[in-house]
């Protein structure tokens, strides 16, 4: 006996929506910061010059804070109530979320004015029987490619519901 | 500049020790607007979710494994691919230590794989692996 219903076999049937996300130099500094990046290539556009790239340089897992801001900024009042946005949360029992596997192939650089596109897919919708009671899997993929088609990430990403 | 042929199997990877504070904390949050509580509301997180302490971000734990790999494989080398999986939750006044080894090294390919954890004393919070690329010759 699963917790995965038909409703959440619909829910899980969705496709969301292409986004557009142009990437400002503050972005990138602020995450740069954030992590503990010293390096004048993510906060110094003509550091960034000087080592052969147009603008201020994203670090690699740059493409993350992309899908967040571009699928994430929402009213907070649609939110769930631990603060996750509502449009990832299948309608299941179990709703205390965690991180699972994330797994992420490179592209090129990302770089402060680029306009990156992003698609996201729901992969799969899955239950596994837990320690302490079922736990349902929620694989993500996301996709970026920039201006020029290149591609700049593919991430796929596994949310743990217990 | 390192080259491939400069790793070999085996190998281990410096340690880098980490301590975030709950300022930077914060600033993972805003910068990546990750949302979720359990990062930032005290009372949510020990009365709603029952941890002791606000939790490091998942994606911020890879980020520090993806630094730590970057710094000891030499800023000429290329990310080009990461995977990461966390195991237990590592709070807020954890020391976490990032560290790993070397898996494989394709001189054909110019990569070179690595294993990577990071740890709360000998505990793995999370473990994964990434690809660098290298030029074929040191320069």
């Amino acid at each position: 006996m699963g917790v995965i219903t038909q409703e959440a076999r619909e829910w899980a049937d969705r496709e969301y929506p292409t986004r557009q996300f142009e990437v400002n130099a503050r972005d990138i500094q602020k995450y740069a910061a954030a992590i503990g990046e010293t390096a004048a290539i993510h906060f110094d556009a003509d550091a960034a010059r000087a080592a052969g790239f147009r603008d201020i340089v994203a670090p690699p897992l740059f493409p993350y804070v992309i899908r967040m801001q571009a699928y994430g900024i929402v009213d907070s009042g649609t939110l769930e109530p631990d603060g996750s946005t509502s449009d990832d949360v299948p309608p299941v029992p179990t709703r205390r979320a965690m991180a699972g596997e994330t797994s992420i192939e490179m592209g090129v650089p990302v770089i402060a004015g680029d306009v990156v596109t992003v698609e996201k897919r729901l992969m799969d919708l899955y239950e596994k029987e837990g320690r302490s009671g079922p736990l349902v899997f929620v694989d993500m993929e996301f996709t970026f490619r920039n201006q020029d088609e290149d591609l700049v990430a593919r991430e796929r990403f596994t949310r743990i519901y217990r | 500049m390192s080259a491939v042929g400069d790793f070999a199997v085996g190998t281990e990877v410096s340690t880098e020790s980490r301590t975030p504070t709950a300022v930077d904390l914060f600033m993972f949050s805003a910068a990546a607007w990750l949302l979720h509580r359990i990062h930032y509301d005290l009372p949510f997180t020990t009365e709603h979710d029952g941890h002791p302490a606000l939790l490091i971000h998942g994606p911020l734990q890879g980020m520090y494994l993806v630094q730590s790999a970057q710094r000891w494989v030499g800023p000429g080398a290329t990310l080009k691919s990461v995977r990461y999986r966390h195991h237990a939750p590592a709070y807020l006044g954890d020391t976490l230590v990032c560290g790993g080894s070397v898996t494989n090294v394709d001189e054909a390919e110019g990569t070179v794989e690595l294993e990577l954890w990071v740890k709360r004393d000998d505990e793995a919070t999370t473990t994964g692996a990434a690809v660098f690329s290298l030029p074929a010759e040191g320069s």
